[in-house]
């Protein structure tokens, strides 16, 4: 993957350097512009699921609050604050990568790659749970709109721990180490917690 | 392969359509692609109006309709299903050029050519999914109207479930396609093309409720997994149309990276747009 | 410049993380009688959420650093996500018959 947004972004000597009105002058786009395009058309498509599934529950409000009373709100909390420190390791890698410190940024995108995996554990000790419940896929709408939406979000963690594992490859030998590549892995990463926010947010809080 | 031509061909002459086309079937090299990239786009457009106009099986009928609904259904399209059937079997055998127009994009890539002949065989495989396996199903039903309901019941599901359902070889192949991409350093598309061949291997997952499912969202007809997804499906295959479009005007037959376009064409590859306007 | 950047991110997973938790009050709000569609609620999950991928978008992913075209994709797919999911919620809820 070679790209042309690795001209425009401020080189990481200079990047200690620059001084405020230059910063204002040095805009970059993180990452390839063409990762950016796919973000937010995936996020279009995850709109229209969102929109779908606020629309059906505007039909039957009481069976989607019934249903929705059987989740554990404190692990869709639990979930998101985790997603949410994946993010924050993701973006703590590219600003070291950056600053040329890659040892570092190796060790926070395994940090990343950490976050992410007890996210997917609880996800799946999560539904598990729910499904010895008997609370599964056709057990309701709700249910239904549940597991789909959150195992297409499974998915797309999924794909993320594949750019993830580029980010890594990327950072471990000085041949490689593409800033523009590493930001293009941390793009997709954060796309999937802030779409998982919103999905915390019609699932687990909505009412 | 010929060496990289640039510049020196003869020009197309001026006149009428039919001289043009005359002109560019004897004596324009890129002759074999531009008929691949014409079959695509007039395929896709016959497809769409065949589906949706002709034998008005898109958007999709409810899975939930009762044996009297289906009978129904099969009844009120008895002509659009025998003669739109008719065409979409005697056309089906153009997606071979279409498959390999594809094909021909990845063996233009620096990657290895086992993208290629691997997106080829997988391809291969699509049009029973794709259309024949609907095709044979509703044109059986509309055969014989007063087949036992039962029998018309189960084509009408046949068709429906192998149409929209998952299909494995169109997910496959989009993912093979999308590594192609991702992999290229001759630029021969956009990476977020890459990305998109992403896009479109999902629709094949978020559809897979459909077997499940009779009515709501995640039904073959759903707003999920029918509507929003076909979005994605309509955006992909302008996406694609218009790209190799493209990349036929840049090609230059050479091996290493295509070049750009260049607003002042050679007077073949202006000919050519002019012809494919 | 980096540390400040580092404790930058810091503070925007702490206030992010503090949000979240902080929606477990939820819960005790509705104390222990059956929950019931509650429109402000709704609307303060859904405001509250967008907010939160807004930071998501300006800290992590620097679109604060990036041109204006991308500031403004970004915050329009937030207005129009938005206008969605609430416009659909208050029609709907209008229209509903239980």
């Amino acid at each position: 993957m070679t790209s042309s947004a690795d001209a425009a972004r401020p080189q990481a000597g200079e990047g200690r350097a620059l001084s405020q009105e230059t910063r204002e002058a040095g805009r970059f786009v993180p990452g390839q512009p063409d990762m950016w395009a796919f973000v937010l058309f995936e996020s279009m498509v995850f709109a229209g699921y969102f929109t779908v599934y606020v629309i059906r529950r505007t039909r039957s409000p009481e069976l989607f609050l019934r249903s929705q009373a059987k989740l554990s709100l404190a692990v869709g909390v639990f979930n998101t604050v985790v997603l949410l420190a994946s993010s924050w390791s993701a973006a703590r890698c590219v600003q070291l990568a950056r600053a040329r410190s890659y040892s570092s940024a190796h060790t926070h995108a395994l940090l990343t790659m950490f976050f992410g995996s007890v996210f997917l554990v609880s996800k799946v000790l999560e539904w598990s749970r729910e499904i010895h419940q008997g609370l599964g896929f056709t057990a309701s709408e709700f249910f239904s709109f549940y597991y789909f939406l959150t195992g297409i979000h499974f998915l797309h963690l999924l794909i993320g721990f594949v750019a993830l594992g580029i980010v890594v490859h990327q950072l471990r030998s000085p041949e490689r180490r593409s800033q523009a590549i590493i930001e293009t892995g941390a793009t997709y990463w954060h796309t999937i917690d802030y779409l998982w926010v919103l999905i915390f947010a019609l699932l687990y809080v909505m009412r | 392969m010929s060496a990289p031509s640039t510049g020196a061909l003869p020009e197309p002459p001026s006149g009428s359509l039919l001289r043009k086309i005359a002109w560019h079937w004897r004596c324009d090299e890129k002759r074999e692609l531009w008929i691949g990239w014409w079959t695509l786009v007039v395929f896709y457009n016959l497809y769409g109006l065949l589906f949706f106009v002709i034998t008005r099986t898109q958007p999709p009928p409810q899975p939930s309709l009762d044996p009297s609904g289906i009978v129904r259904w099969f009844a009120d399209r008895h002509h659009g299903l025998i003669y739109g059937f008719a065409i979409v079997f005697i056309v089906g055998g153009a997606t071979a050029i279409m498959n390999a127009t594809l094909a021909y994009t990845m063996r233009r890539m620096s990657v290895s050519r086992a993208f290629a002949y691997s997106y080829l065989v997988i391809y291969a495989l699509a049009a029973l999914p794709g259309m024949l396996l609907m095709g044979i199903a509703c044109t059986v039903g509309a055969m014989r109207p007063d087949r036992d309901p039962a029998l018309l019941c189960w084509l009408y599901d046949f068709a429906f479930l192998s149409f929209e359902g998952t299909m494995g070889v169109f997910l496959i192949g989009s993912l093979v396609w999308m590594a192609a991409v991702l992999l290229d350093e001759n630029g021969v598309f956009p990476k977020w093309f890459g990305y998109l061949n992403l896009c479109n291997a999902l629709t094949e997952v978020v559809v897979a409720p459909a077997w499940i499912f009779k009515e709501g969202a995640f039904a073959w007809n759903g707003a999920i997994a029918w509507w929003i997804n076909m979005v994605v499906f309509v955006v992909y295959t302008i996406a694609f149309l218009t790209l190799i479009r493209k990349l036929i005007l840049r090609e230059d037959f050479g091996t290493g990276p295509l070049p750009e376009l260049q607003t002042d064409r050679a007077p073949a590859a202006r000919g050519l747009t002019q012809g494919a306007r | 410049m980096s540390s400040t950047s580092a404790r930058r991110l810091t503070l925007a997973w702490l206030a992010l993380s503090a949000i979240a938790i902080a929606q477990l009050g939820v819960v005790s709000l509705e104390g222990r009688r059956a929950p019931t569609p509650d429109v402000a609620i709704t609307s303060m999950a859904i405001g509250i959420a967008l907010v939160k991928v807004r930071i998501i978008f300006r800290e992590f992913m620097e679109v604060k650093h990036s041109p204006r075209w991308l500031r403004r994709l970004t915050d329009l797919w937030l207005v129009f996500t938005g206008a969605m999911l609430l416009g659909c919620y208050f029609v709907g809820t209008a229209f509903s018959t239980g």
